[in-house]
């Protein structure tokens, strides 16, 4: 009995950072209809200054909290008035959350500069010595904890009904255009929410510290619990955020307490799926409806890039003889190794694209199917004798029947959610990719994995393993390329940004998305199994969520709904860190910092800028005249 | 005897407190060229929308060509040759004009994804005559020149246009238009109709939503009124002009007392 209470109070603690992370989520959610993935982040920042502060500096407590609150004030301050906030007005729903996904990465590399991949423990403020109330020992630092939740539940409330700026705030969240005309700095107080919400994370990162263990990316756990939390409280609601919170924090250290840690995690991120499924607008669905069924006239939507016929096939054979020849002139093994490695990722990027450019899903887990693949083919190959080639069929057949399962969830999901719902499944994927030790080696990784072969032929080198990938990528983008260019790439383009319209011209949506997720699912697998066989070793952190992220970052780049500019985007962040070593601890921090400048300064990543500048110049073929308003068609 | 081309039989719908739509109940004659008019807020986009299933009416059923389509969902209504337009026109961004004409002809393509990935002659051939017959269409509402232009930066009239196009690549049986000449200047006007001419001349049954009444008066068939979520009245446009009941629902009932 005594057990069971000490492991609820357990739980109302973990919750209440939940619940404070999910405050902050739905109080940005409210006033601009964007979710920021890099809420959780700022917990972890919070935490962190505060270590240095009180730790390394010796300042007094107190001081050491205002200090490192203050951090992640001016922190929110410059990452929302830099990003954020400008990026509100330009940028689809899809674009804000692969934005906010690049803040978050920016901020992982940010600690990981400054703090190292150490983890960290903060002393707790009061001291180790727990409270006995009725025969239950209390940690002090839960006293902190409740004390400091309840103040910025209180102080919110207080300030959104009581204050006119919070009046300003809910205006802005009721109708960002009315509040405009009514004199109010939208932008601005789009950035004090943003600010306000970075401050909340923060507390709660500072007083949550000293039980829990912090790390540079523990960030994105704050952000997926606090997400769950809101999504089961349904999103906007600050009542359902805080029981949410509660709730998650209770149900995942009770499952931690009585069954296994591995199974908490499990249990959280299936939870959410099953609250989308079930009840997608949570239990206290409240606050303004944002509906992300209509188009919004006026975010931009960056043109799909063509090259068209001839000058296209041309430039095509001249990169694949360019890229033939590649090796030749590469006598370096590491650079040698980094062009496989960019070449498999490409793979998988194809998929993404096809996803992400073309239909317009957002997948933040994609890397879950490389995992699934990787390891169900590295197991099938090394521990059962399968030969390499047979391992990665059936890879890719597992993945993408978990990619129709995952599809049952997702199948309804728009925007926020359906992001969110993949990021929670790469994360499910990474918990029993580490915890499943005995079938994936855990997190020291899966060793002696054979070299891939096809009969007696094994590709064994560098060498080899690079013109097997080449071939594929080329049999694969002249496959896709057929596919994009005819009904059903138009299909997905269609889906991408009118999902109504394209249902009403006969196109079933639902078996559209499904294919494109099963065609991703299907290359990210192979990937993963080319990747496990090159490096004869797999291990979670190659195929895990910080991979996803980083997927997302060489698509953007390159060059969204382009097929081939992802290449460009994985050769930058795969290539420079080898080519120039001391670059590799800034890789993060870089790979966020890009992401979140491609998606506010090039909308159409390198290559479709590239693309669209060469056209310009030539002004020939090819050349996309713009209507300028004829006045009369006739 | 031949079935109608649409039956709406006691359509309801009600948002809220608001009876949006009030047991409404119409039939429209295969090849037939039917107005929808009504002032503001009489129910013609619920109607449209209880019609192809964007809502759910809570009672009535809709039947085409004879068969009930309640209830099924909308890209199977579409794949029936129902086709419609929206009130906004809502051309896919990102595309060009051409390729939101070819987004049109999508259910007649039989070429599945892999066939047309591998880029077989028979997806060319259906490609290349889908093509074909969406430039005739743009070169016939005078868009011809902007097909290789992103849809978005046409003109709002042209966008509209451009939709309607969409809607024929589809081959419709029936054909939904709500508010095609909207924003459109009046030489797109004339363009529009003399396309509706067209459209029914190729014995395509048209239902068109429209707020300019020399249009409507010009190429309907027969006009259906709507006011307040209920048929007000219907009839041949030269009963309707003269019907008192309907210029009394526009201007109101003081103006029609005099």
């Amino acid at each position: 009995m005594e057990q069971a209470v000490q492991i609820v109070i357990g739980g109302l603690l973990q919750g209440s950072v939940f619940a404070l992370v999910a405050l902050g989520f739905s109080l940005v959610f409210r006033v601009t209809g964007a979710i920021n993935l890099m809420q959780g982040a700022f917990c972890i920042l919070g935490a962190l200054s505060m270590y240095s502060l009180g730790q390394v500096f010796h300042w007094p407590t107190g001081l050491a909290a205002a200090g490192a609150a203050a951090a992640v004030v001016a922190v929110g301050l410059i990452i929302g008035a830099a990003f954020f906030v400008p990026g509100l007005s330009r940028l689809p729903v899809s674009g804000m959350l692969i934005m906010t996904a690049g803040m978050l990465t920016l901020a992982e590399g940010l600690a990981l500069l400054v703090w190292g991949s150490q983890p960290y423990a903060l002393p707790p403020f009061s001291g180790e010595a727990p409270v006995r109330v009725l025969g239950i020992r209390l940690p002090t630092q839960g006293f902190w904890i409740a004390a400091v939740t309840a103040a910025v539940i209180l102080g919110l409330w207080l300030l959104l009904t009581r204050t006119t700026a919070g009046k300003a705030l809910r205006a802005c969240a009721e109708n960002p255009v009315a509040a405009r005309l009514m004199g109010i700095d939208v932008p601005r107080a789009t950035l004090a929410s943003f600010v306000l919400a970075a401050l909340i994370g923060g507390l709660g990162g500072i007083v949550v510290g000293p039980i829990t263990s912090l790390q540079f990316d523990t960030g994105r756990f704050f952000t997926i619990y606090g997400f769950v939390a809101v999504a089961i409280g349904g999103l906007g609601s600050f009542v359902g955020a805080v029981v949410g919170g509660l709730l998650l924090g209770v149900v995942e250290q009770v499952a931690a307490g009585y069954v296994s840690s591995l199974f908490a995690n499990s249990l959280a991120f299936g939870l959410l799926l099953v609250v989308l499924l079930w009840r997608p607008s949570g239990l206290f669905a409240s606050g303004p409806q944002r509906r992300t069924d209509v188009r919004d006239e006026n975010r931009v939507w960056p043109p799909i890039v063509r090259l068209r016929g001839r000058s296209a096939a041309v430039a095509g054979i001249a990169a694949v003889a360019l890229l033939a020849a590649l090796p030749l002139a590469v006598n370096s093994v590491p650079v040698m190794s980094s062009l496989v490695i960019t070449f498999i990722l490409f793979i998988g990027l194809l998929g993404l694209d096809l996803l992400m450019g073309y239909a317009g899903q957002v997948s933040l887990g994609q890397a879950g199917f490389m995992a699934i693949g990787g390891y169900a083919s590295a197991i099938l190959a090394t521990n059962h004798d399968w030969s390499p080639l047979a391992a990665t069929a059936a890879g890719i057949v597992v993945a993408v029947a978990c990619a129709v399962v995952l599809s049952l969830f997702t199948m309804r999901l728009r925007g926020h959610y359906l992001a969110l719902a993949t990021l929670a499944f790469g994360l499910l994927v990474d918990s029993f990719t580490v915890g499943l030790t005995d079938l994936t080696g855990g997190p020291s990784g899966l060793v002696g994995i054979p070299s891939f072969r096809i009969g007696p032929y094994a590709f064994d080198t560098s060498e080899r393993m690079y013109y097997l990938v080449l071939a594929l990528i080329v049999v694969l983008v002249v496959v896709l390329h057929g596919g994009v260019r005819s009904g059903f790439g138009r299909a997905l383009q269609a889906i991408r940004t009118d999902q109504t319209a394209a249902a009403a011209l006969g196109i079933n949506v639902a078996r559209h998305k499904l294919i494109v997720l099963a065609i991703s699912a299907a290359l990210a697998a192979l990937a993963g199994s080319l990747y496990a066989f090159y490096f004869h070793f797999l291990s979670p952190e190659m195929v895990g969520t910080p991979r996803s992220l980083e997927m997302l970052a060489m698509l953007v780049l390159g060059g969204e709904g382009t097929l081939v500019g992802p290449l460009l985007g994985v050769a930058i962040l795969t290539l420079l860190p080898t080519v120039f070593q001391p670059l590799a601890a800034y890789k993060t921090f870089a790979t966020g910092l890009l992401l979140v400048l491609a998606v506010r300064y090039l909308p159409g990543g390198i290559f479709g800028t590239a693309v669209d500048r060469l056209r310009r110049i030539t002004g020939g073929r090819g050349t996309a005249p713009v209507a300028r308003v004829p006045g009369t068609l006739s | 005897m031949t079935p109608a081309a649409l039956e709406a039989i006691g359509l309801s719908k009600s948002f809220g407190g608001l009876v949006a739509v009030d047991d409404v109940s119409f039939t429209v004659a295969q090849g037939t060229l039917t107005a929808l008019i009504g002032p503001n807020g009489a129910g013609k986009t619920t109607l449209f929308n209880l019609i192809t299933n964007l809502y759910r009416p809570d009672a009535g059923d809709v039947r085409f060509l004879g068969a009930s389509i309640a209830g099924l969902a909308p890209e199977r209504i579409a794949g029936l040759g129902l086709t419609r337009t929206f009130q906004s026109a809502r051309i896919f961004p990102g595309m060009t004009t051409l390729e939101n004409a070819l987004v049109g002809a999508h259910r007649h393509l039989r070429g599945g994804p892999l066939a047309q990935m591998a880029w077989l002659p028979s997806v060319r051939d259906e490609e290349r005559r889908v093509t074909a017959r969406a430039e005739a269409l743009l070169e016939l509402v005078g868009l011809a020149p902007f097909r290789r232009a992103p849809a978005t930066t046409l003109p709002m009239g042209a966008q509209k246009l451009l939709e309607v196009v969409r809607a024929l690549m589809a081959r419709p049986r029936l054909l939904l238009l709500d508010e095609p000449a909207a924003g459109l200047n009046d030489s797109e006007t004339a363009e529009l109709s003399g396309l509706l001419s067209a459209v029914r001349a190729n014995g395509i049954t048209v239902v068109v939503v429209e707020h300019n009444m020399s249009l409507v008066m010009e190429v309907a068939d027969e006009i259906v009124v709507l006011d307040a979520g209920a048929v007000l009245t219907r009839g041949v446009p030269a009963d309707i002009q003269r019907d008192r009941r309907v210029i009394e629902a526009y201007i109101g009932q003081g103006a029609g007392a005099h």
